[in-house]
């Protein structure tokens, strides 16, 4: 059998249509799907917009008003090892190891440098930059000490 | 004496040789010329080329050393063609090399890879019209993807004594895609339409490229169960990539794993196309069927596109719709260079790419809904 007879006996415009059909639904869905992906990653990166749907905008940003973090209170003696560090760490680069920085004030006779070192990091006057090094924030120090 | 002189030559392949091997051989050797000289996708067209000399040698039936003698050499590596186990690992392989930044960065472009689909299903209707058996037709067909492991997989399943001729095509029409496509751009686009210049595509970032692989086996092997093989290698390799951690299994499978799987495939493909299996009518049919198969894939990607530019506000270059077809990076490159022709400071191969890709997933699925509605 030849032509349309045979395409006709064996189903063929069914299967066909049948076939572009699931192909086309299968990579339009995955289209769709993969178009508004970014936006569900967002979502997830940034909880606080789907906050923002359920309480409305006002309200949002009402909670969303975080307050100023309280200044970490350390007593006299802590602030004077604390302008020691402050010393040590002007001689190291930018971004230091912490490691580095209590050997240098173990070497330098700094009273108590690991609770000290503590301090400074609960205090936030060094602060971690995310890619293993440490820095010094100067605001906070000065703030800490005055 | 004589007699033994005598029974050797009649053992030799100078008293065994027909005009079909010699035929055979000889396309054999245009084929590695192509490959080598030509640099036409050297990959498959030299190990396929050389495995037709290899499946031409004119042998005595019995020996054992025949592709289709049981407990041959060539036999057994066959059987990962037969069984359809080479083409999985080689999706594997193309997975963990592909980048699927451009399609996650303008995902409407999947849609030129769908619309290309549509020469597998119009060529399966036109090999029924010829008198081929459904599943006859479906493997005839499923060459229009422009995916010669898909092909040759669903092929395997389908109608394996078609093998040969179908692989043969598949990977010829994939070679000559600088040759057949070209000109089917320019006639249906207008030099205007050829000069649109595609948006910068958005950053993607590596989350999504890690979550893509997930979501897309997921969804179409929900939709199309049949095509688990051929997409879950394919996802499997590419998160193997984006996983980072999984480096090393990633090169593996970029390298050794396609590499093997090709070498393996090409040689054994090449040799099954035995002259007096090959040089049958059927095979000048399906010859002529995976070339128009070919063609109204590359023309209806090419016609989709300009007609997403009816609706569209930032408008696609409609060359985009020939990337549509699987064969990756070729199509895409051909884009490329058919758009630089009019304008040389147009670059269009990144964003070939993400019909090309999407090709690859549209011609798995396609060889899915086939192979379940045949089976």
């Amino acid at each position: 059998m030849y032509g349309i007879d045979a395409i006709n006996a064996n189903n063929g415009w069914a299967i066909s249509v049948v076939g572009i059909t699931i192909v086309f639904t299968g990579l339009v869905v995955l289209s769709f799907v993969i178009s508004q992906l970014h936006k569900v990653m967002d979502l997830f990166e940034n909880p606080r917009k789907i906050k923002r749907w359920f309480i409305g905008e006002k309200e949002a940003d009402k909670a969303d008003k975080i307050p100023e973090p309280s200044l970490f209170v350390i007593t006299e003696e802590q602030k004077e090892i604390t302008k020691q560090f402050a010393l040590l760490a002007r001689t190291m680069e930018d971004h230091f190891s912490l490691p580095r920085l209590l050997h240098l004030s173990q070497i330098s006779g700094v009273k108590n440098p690991h609770s000290s070192l503590q301090i400074l990091l609960k205090s936030a006057i060094i602060f971690p930059d995310g890619e293993g090094f440490f820095c010094w924030d100067q605001n906070v120090y000065t703030r800490t000490i005055s | 004496m004589d007699t033994l002189f005598l029974d050797f030559f009649q053992n030799t392949g100078f008293y065994l040789c027909d005009y079909r091997n010699i035929i055979m051989i000889l396309i054999g050797i245009v084929f590695i010329y192509l490959g080598i000289a030509k640099d036409y996708e050297p990959l498959l067209l030299v190990p396929i080329g050389f495995g037709m000399l290899m499946g031409n040698i004119p042998i005595f039936i019995g020996l054992g050393l025949g592709i289709y003698e049981n407990n041959s050499v060539l036999h057994y590596l066959y059987f990962g063609v037969t069984q359809g186990i080479y083409p999985p690992l080689i999706f594997l392989g193309i997975g963990a090399m592909t980048d699927f930044s451009t399609l996650l960065a303008r995902p409407i472009l999947m849609l030129l890879g769908a619309a290309a689909q549509a020469g597998i299903f119009i060529t399966f209707l036109g090999a029924l019209a010829l008198g081929f058996a459904p599943n006859e037709a479906s493997s005839i067909g499923i060459i229009g993807g422009a995916d010669g492991p898909t092909a040759i997989f669903l092929t395997a399943k389908l109608a394996p004594h078609l093998i040969g001729p179908i692989a043969v095509a598949a990977y010829s029409y994939m070679a000559l895609v600088p040759v057949i496509q070209p000109p089917i751009m320019k006639l249906l686009t207008t030099r205007k339409e050829r000069l649109i210049r595609m948006e910068e595509p958005r950053q993607v970032t590596k989350r999504e490229k890690m979550i893509f692989p997930i979501v897309a086996f997921l969804l179409c092997c929900f939709l199309a169960p049949a095509a688990l093989p051929l997409l879950g290698m394919l996802c499997f390799g590419n998160v193997l990539k984006e996983a980072v951690v999984t480096e090393r299994l990633a090169v593996t499978a970029r390298n050794a794993i396609i590499d093997t799987a090709t070498i393996l495939l090409g040689v054994t493909v090449g040799a099954s196309t035995q002259g007096d299996v090959f040089l049958v009518p059927s095979s000048v049919g399906i010859f002529v069927l995976g070339a128009v198969s070919f063609c109204i894939a590359t023309a209806s990607g090419l016609i989709f596109a300009k007609i997403m530019n009816l609706f569209l506000k930032s408008k696609i270059n409609p060359l985009l719709g020939a990337a549509g077809v699987s064969a990756v990076p070729d199509s895409a490159r051909v884009v490329q260079m058919v758009g630089q022709r009019e304008d040389p400071t147009n670059f269009l191969l990144m964003h070939a790419m993400a019909p090309n890709v999407s090709g690859v997933i549209g011609s798995a699925i396609a060889a899915g809904v086939l192979w379940s509605l045949m089976a």
